[in-house]
């Protein structure tokens, strides 16, 4: 089971108009892991991560060739876009609860896929909150506005939206740097323990984070794939010198 | 996700999409069907009488230096003691045709003021004899006899817009000299000067409350005020005094937004320098806000030409090209005002609809100018 | 030495009174919108309620609620006047905001560029057009289509002042909604899709609620409008001398029409009533304005989407 693989990608490359973001990515993404994708700034890994649930779809311009798989089946070839999205969730950089009340926000999901009883709404905003460690902090306040609540707070609802969906993989774009190392502690805590139900994929611009939380690494530079292998040997013994140079500090 | 559930999704999303192609069709359509309308009811209305003539008839008496030792025979109505060439009218003559050295160009009225006769005149008294009680070769050679001073009775068809033309610019221009450095002053005080407090506060208050007053209220008000009180009669200044008033919020809103985009270090540029706070604004600030001004004017334009509510009862609805700021002669109908009174008193839409495609006709130039300045100013600003 | 410092001095006082006279002349400008308010109101009101007062005074009561307007026969009930504006206001905000809000939705979210060009400057000439000709278009095309189906046989209604109002209101609520639409962040739709809401799931979940308060403010502007517009109501509500509207083909005669109808010729107490009329009128648009001012300083303080 854990060494099941969930995405599989095959010669991938990204064009924004003439420019290629993404060169020739292979990789494979084991089921109930957290892989993180690190690099510079520019690197394409945030790039990557959204051609995992096809929101790059969304940009105008953009041409993807190659081949990406979730268990097996080709997401551009045969999937709609958006029954991919409710099976593969995606928190944001910035905490973006929309401007509705937690409940409404986490409700949110449920809804637009077709839950209309209350009962079953409060089942799966309750467990959902609960899941994102967020619930003893808001349930007093589930009809307050979701900006009123700290940003370490908002990217939990943020969190607790997407599991509301019930997916089976979490894409995290940098989920925790707009947010103070204690949220972001809470986080990563969290996102260990989702694993056990969740394949969860996480790009950082934090060494430290990836080397905390990950199982896997990939280290990004100027669209390719440099170095991809389990994070102890990434971060101990990495085979590639300009993965050395990242990991190490000496780049750029 | 289940099926069902899937494709209620879907039949959900097509029936939101198509509801919001029929909303924007609905939109689309309307404008097209008034202006369509428009058109197709004015457009036979326009044409060039309509564009340059005075909008009554106008009847005028003038004397004319006949020379009956003139001879010649011309066509068919040429009557060569005068040099024009007339045609039979209903019960009077048309003058068709003037020769350049006509003595009808040296005509003049009864004050004794040059009243140069025009293509198109109509002769309907010679002398005593009223046209209508001669027959047509009797009235051409009583003119043809005629020498020395003859009297003749003249009316200049109508049926023109220039007079609203003409009073739509007078108001325009003299709305703008009121409205304009008022509006313009009291955006530079809420923008350079105006600290936070209570004056600021009852400032702005007073100008939203502004924008929201119905035109129809400032009619109230200015007929009060300036028609009756200050007993300047339906006069072209009380009528730009109301929309002076009216047009405040639009001018001062329109000027602080660009006042506002003029970069803070440009202001701090012209003060390291050692300019004054005065000196400042008049070299810096206000040449950079220009754009916006301008269009804060064309706004105002556009807003007067379309006015009526607030003209009708403080500059009236006569078709007159004014005399004066305040008083009976300087009563003057707007292009709109003129419109609105067509249909109200006449019913006459036809000829409404000719104006209102002459209104179209401005406000679509308006908007053009408007983008065109915008437009130009954005280029500015982001080369720079 | 000492002549060059005083004149210096006397140069410094010159710019300072200099200065401060013209800050006076900005202030005293920026005043006149104050006095112009004040004026407005003093104005309106000391004529519009002169006839309640005095010992030859009309009853207020019978003033606000009564159903006949006769001036000949010294009876002035505006009531009916009240439901058909109100009336009026309400049809062309229920028809003018959806129809408004789509066509901003279908303008900032789903239109390519090369229409959003076309349509844009329609919307913006549909704005400038004047309520005139607003009118000649109501009496031409909309009276003509309602004296088919109407059956009092009579275009001239309620439903022809409803349909010209929407018109006229459609253009401020497209403009509003759209550029609200338009500030909604692009993370709230990234959200959204992110979820696996559709793109018109998005719009209508997501996004146009985000927009609500600059939305809010265009219905507002609307009522505004719509309760204010006189002249195009003028051609085409009929007019009637009592009675309150029982149906969408009933004539009616809004505040602002009663007031226009009659102001060029009535004299003393007649006159009197028109300003009066003014006077109600005015106290709806000034509940029209502070619920905008609120709203718009809501606006201000919060953003509208933050």
């Amino acid at each position: 089971m854990s060494d099941k693989v969930k995405f599989t990608v095959k010669d991938l490359d990204l064009f924004y108009g003439n420019f290629q973001a993404l060169k020739k990515i292979n990789m494979s993404i084991e089921q109930g892991k957290i892989t993180a994708f690190i690099g510079p700034s520019g690197c394409g890994k945030s790039t990557f991560l959204k051609t995992l649930n096809r929101m790059n779809d969304l940009i105008e311009g953009v041409k993807i060739e190659g081949e990406v798989t979730l268990d097996g089946v080709d997401i551009y070839k045969d999937f709609d876009a958006i029954m991919l999205r409710s099976r593969v969730g995606m928190v944001f950089q910035q905490p973006n609860p929309f401007p509705m009340s937690i409940y409404d926000n986490v409700a949110y999901g449920p809804r637009i896929h077709g839950v209309k009883k209350k009962s079953a709404l409060d089942e799966i905003v309750e467990k959902s909150l609960r899941q994102a460690a967020i619930w003893d902090e808001v349930k007093d306040k589930l009809k307050k506005s979701a900006l009123a609540v700290s940003g370490g707070q908002q990217q939990r609802v943020c969190i607790a939206r997407t599991l509301a969906i019930e997916p089976e993989v979490i894409l995290m774009d940098e989920p925790t740097s707009a947010l103070d190392p204690i949220s972001t502690i809470k986080i990563e805590d969290l996102a260990t323990e989702l694993k056990k139900q969740y394949t969860i994929i996480i790009v950082t611009h934090n060494m430290q984070q990836a080397g905390r939380i990950s199982d896997k690494t990939a280290f990004f530079l100027t669209g390719e794939v440099i170095e991809y292998g389990d994070t102890e040997q990434i971060f101990n013994k990495p085979v590639n010198k300009k993965t050395e140079d990242y990991i190490t500090g000496r780049f750029g | 996700m289940n099926t069902k559930n899937w494709n209620n999704r879907k039949m959900k999303d097509g029936f939101l999409r198509s509801l919001i192609y029929l909303a924007t069709a609905v939109t689309i359509s309307i404008l097209f069907i008034i202006i369509g309308f428009i058109l197709y009811k004015g457009i036979p209305g326009i044409n060039f009488n309509f564009l340059t003539r005075n909008w009554d008839n106008k009847t005028t008496f003038v004397n004319v230096k006949a020379d009956a030792s003139k001879a010649g025979d011309g066509a068919e109505g040429y009557i060569s003691s005068l040099g024009i060439t007339v045609k039979e009218g209903d019960k009077n003559l048309v003058i068709t045709k003037i020769e350049k050295n006509s003595a009808v160009h040296k005509a003049v009225n009864m004050k004794n003021e040059s009243y140069d006769l025009k293509k198109d005149d109509t002769i309907t008294k010679i002398g005593a004899d009223n046209t209508e009680d001669l027959s047509y070769t009797d009235a051409l050679k009583l003119l043809k006899d005629s020498d020395g001073t003859l009297r003749l009775k003249v009316t200049r068809p109508g049926g023109g817009i220039v007079p609203m033309f003409v009073s739509t610019i007078y108001i325009i221009l003299l709305s703008l000299a009121i409205a304009g450095p008022i509006g313009i002053s009291a955006a530079i005080y809420l923008n350079e000067y105006a600290k936070p407090g209570r004056i600021l506060r009852s400032i702005r208050f007073a100008i939203q409350n502004l924008a929201g007053i119905p035109s129809i209220i400032y009619g109230l008000f200015g007929m009060l005020l300036f028609v009756q009180t200050l007993k300047m009669q339906y006069s072209i200044l009380a009528g730009s005094l109301t929309l002076s008033i009216l047009l405040l919020p639009t001018i001062i809103s329109t000027t602080e937004e660009a006042l506002k985009e003029i970069p803070r270090s440009y202001r701090e540029g012209s003060y390291g320098l050692g300019a004054t706070k005065l000196q400042t604004i008049a070299k810096i600030i206000l040449p950079g806000a220009l754009p916006g001004i301008l269009v804060a004017v064309i706004l105002s334009i556009g807003r007067i030409v379309g006015e009526s509510a607030a003209l009708i009862f403080t500059a009236g609805t006569v078709a007159q090209i004014p005399e004066g700021l305040i008083g009976g002669k300087s009563s003057a109908a707007t292009l709109t005002t003129k419109m609105y009174w067509l249909i109200k008193e006449t019913g006459d839409l036809s000829s409404a609809s000719s104006i209102a495609v002459v209104l179209l006709v401005l406000i679509i130039l308006l908007n053009i100018a408007s983008k065109m300045i915008t437009r130009q100013f954005l280029k500015k600003t982001g080369n720079g | 030495m000492k002549k060059n410092v005083s004149n210096q001095n006397k140069a410094g006082r010159a710019v300072e009174y200099k200065e401060t006279l013209f800050r006076m002349i900005f202030l005293l400008s920026a005043l006149v919108s104050v006095l112009s308010v004040i004026a407005i109101i003093v104005f309106v009101f000391a004529k519009g309620l002169r006839p309640f007062f005095g010992k030859d005074a009309y009853s207020f009561l019978s003033f606000i609620t009564g159903l006949k307007w006769d001036p000949n026969n010294n009876v002035f009930g505006i009531l009916y006047m009240i439901v058909g504006s109100l009336l009026a206001t309400l049809g062309a905000i229920a028809l003018g905001v959806p129809i408004g809000l789509l066509t901003a939705v279908f303008i900032a979210e789903i239109a390519p560029k090369k229409i959003v060009s076309v349509i844009k400057p329609g919307i913006e000439l549909l704005a400038g057009i004047p309520s005139v000709i607003y009118g000649a278009f109501g009496l031409g095309i909309i009276v003509p289509l309602i004296n088919k189906i109407s059956p009092t046989g009579q275009g001239q209604s309620l439903l022809a002042v409803i349909c010209v109002l929407t018109i006229m209101v459609l253009p401020t609520i497209i403009s509003l909604s759209e550029s609200s639409i338009r500030a909604v962040p692009k993370s709230y739709r990234e959200a959204s899709y992110g979820l696996g809401a559709s793109k018109i799931q998005t719009i209508f979940k997501a996004v146009v609620p985000a927009a609500r308060s600059g939305i809010l403010t265009a219905t507002v502007l609307g009522i505004g409008r719509a309760i204010g517009e006189t002249m195009a109501v003028m051609m085409i509500a009929g007019n009637n001398i009592g009675g309150l509207p029982t149906s969408i083909f009933s004539k009616v005669r809004p505040l602002t029409t009663n007031i226009a109808m009659e102001m060029s010729y009535a004299s003393g107490r007649h006159q009197d009533m028109l300003f009066a009329t003014g006077v109600v009128l005015f106290t709806f648009i000034m509940l029209v304005n502070f619920t905008l001012i609120r709203l718009t300083k809501r606006l201000g303080n919060e953003g509208p989407l933050r």
